[in-house]
């Protein structure tokens, strides 16, 4: 792309399930260009000062449109939500260091996502699935409201399996119940995490348990997104490293997680 | 219509520059078109050895602006020469070096490192960061504001700029010794020790416990301070602090800069140093202004 700042029409913002939001955007250079676990940095208020940052979001999909996966929690996703369709979105991207892709002789692919954690998911089976694996998912979220139709990912051929902390949709617990869905096949088994530090630390040491290999896709507060104000580091075994610019993916046993 | 400045005997094209700390990855991130408008720029403050930084959190939103305590990461100034360096003088714009030491020996070590470098057009000395575990800045102290100015002026085959504190009870003060150091310009403002707090954990929201608040937030005190100075010191001024627009700038240049640096701003809109150097050359234009001497320093009193 020649611009990496870009100002973007909003076809579709609507609510997906009664947690989160879906906003599609017509930018298609930046469609072909993303690749999966990459994001955009989202001017949300319009030029004004408050909020004062932009907000990092990870694309959820790339294909007619640009679209992102979001939760309304403070006043940078809630104007997001105000917009409508014909409204403009001054967006950044595609920023960050995407998904490694499997080793060659992979066969299970485990996608472990936590909450919004999922945004980054659809996009990775999107790709994934123009080879033979065998793509699972494993979701999960807090209750019923948390849990996103799953169809996109079963229409790509994801085995979808769910936990909730309250039980109200699949099994009852934190994700790590499912874990056992995992092939323990260590040679033909890749993990793509995201969500929540402490479940990615479940998944971490899980995988260290079992010598299973894997990538994290890490979520940190961020200003400029583009490796320019070293705000956004994060500790790995590597010392510090920039989730906008090093990561967000990272070799899942490379990440300290707090 | 001329809208290039002078620091000592360097000419810079234009008064727009960046804040150090504010403007990294350029050669990888902007048109070079686009970058090599700019009058200057400043790169991350290089110190002696390398740093590794602060622990996280090392950033915080707060209304029209932002807590830093980023720790000056960076590679040292071998590192810096042997990685960085080059790639910001392929940008073909003069680079302004920002240094820091944590003593005077390292001070003089970078000094001596940056005189058998060329293609740098001056040193800024970073006098001021306040996310560094000193009980008194530089720049917090007129008298060693002066010694260390001078002992670097009498080094440096470079023009010195000395970066100035707000955090002081009078700015004007410590521009005047840094003047008397010998210093070329003074830059200003850097950021003010800030914090915030998270409620629920009743802990500090930056890892550093403090940092340093910057964005349009401080632009009013920043501009107080840049005319305050500039109506006290003979060499020139580089005014920063919150300055998102060339509105902005241009109230920095009236009440006494010779140059202008956007810092925070990068952070929220990468082009906000092309659009305030277009806006000042169209403030220009639209106003029949044929020389930018002619707006510097022209605040009515």
């Amino acid at each position: 792309m020649e611009k990496i700042q870009n100002t973007y029409k909003v076809v579709v913002n609507e609510k997906l399930c009664p947690q989160y939001w879906r906003m599609a955007f017509e930018a298609p250079e930046l469609g072909l260009e993303v690749k999966p676990g990459q994001f955009v940095h989202i001017r949300t208020d319009d030029g004004g000062l408050q909020p004062f940052f932009r907000r990092p979001f990870s694309v959820y999909r790339a294909q007619k449109y640009v679209e992102i996966f979001y939760d309304v929690i403070g006043p940078g996703t809630k104007l997001l939500s105000l917009k409508k369709k014909g409204d403009t979105v001054d967006v950044l991207g595609p920023l960050g260091t995407p998904f490694e892709m499997p080793p060659p002789d992979t066969k299970q692919i485990v996608m472990i996502a936590g909450g919004i954690g999922i945004a980054p998911m659809l996009v990775l089976s999107d790709i994934l699935k123009k080879k033979k694996y065998e793509l699972v998912l494993l979701f999960g979220g807090r209750d019923r409201g948390h849990v996103y139709p799953m169809q996109e990912f079963k229409d790509n051929g994801v085995k979808v399996h769910i936990a909730t902390d309250d039980g109200s949709v699949g099994v009852k617990g934190r994700v790590s119940v499912l874990f056992d869905k995992i092939s323990r096949d260590v040679e033909h088994a890749f993990i793509y995490t995201c969500g929540p530090n402490p479940m990615m630390k479940a998944v971490q040491v899980f995988a260290g348990e079992h010598g299973l290999k894997g990538q994290a896709a890490c979520e940190e507060i961020m200003a400029c997104a583009l490796g320019a104000c070293l705000g956004c580091s994060i500790e790995t075994t590597n010392g510090f490293k920039t989730v906008c610019y090093d990561g967000p993916a990272f070799n899942l046993d490379e990440v300290k997680f707090h | 219509m001329n809208i290039t400045v002078k620091i000592a005997n360097v000419t810079f094209k234009n008064p727009v520059t960046v804040a150090s700390g504010t403007f990294g990855h350029a050669e990888r991130y902007f048109k070079l078109e686009e970058v090599k408008r700019l009058g200057a720029i400043v790169p991350k403050t290089v110190t002696f050895l390398p740093q590794v930084g602060n622990q996280p959190v090392r950033i915080f939103e707060t209304p029209a602006g932002m807590i830093n305590a980023i720790g000056i990461e960076n590679p040292g100034i071998d590192g810096f020469i042997a990685q960085k360096l080059p790639s910001f003088q392929q940008i073909g714009v003069p680079l302004i070096i920002s240094i820091l030491g944590h003593t005077e020996e390292q001070f003089v070590g970078i000094i001596k490192k940056l005189n058998g470098q060329e293609g740098i057009a001056a040193i800024e000395l970073n006098l001021s960061c306040p996310n560094l575990k000193h009980k008194v800045l530089v720049a917090q102290d007129p008298q060693a504001t002066t010694r260390l100015v001078k002992k670097m002026k009498g080094l440096s085959k470079y023009p010195i700029i000395a970066k100035l504190s707000p955090n002081v009870t009078d700015i004007s003060e410590i521009a005047l010794a840094a003047e008397e150091g010998g210093a070329d310009a003074v830059s200003l403002i850097n950021t003010f020790t800030a914090m915030a707090i998270d409620v629920k954990t009743r802990r500090s929201r930056i890892g550093n416990f403090t940092g340093g608040l910057s964005g349009p937030a401080i632009r009013p005190i920043a501009l107080y301070m840049v005319q305050k100075v500039a109506s006290s010191v003979k060499i020139p001024v580089v005014g920063m602090g919150g300055i998102m627009t060339a509105q902005d700038a241009l109230e920095f240049l009236i009440a006494g800069a010779s140059m202008v640096a956007v810092g925070t701003a990068n952070f929220v809109n990468p082009r906000a140093p092309v659009d305030v150097l277009e806006g000042i050359e169209n403030f220009m234009k639209e106003n029949k202004i044929s020389d930018i001497r002619e707006i510097i320093g022209s605040l009515k009193k």
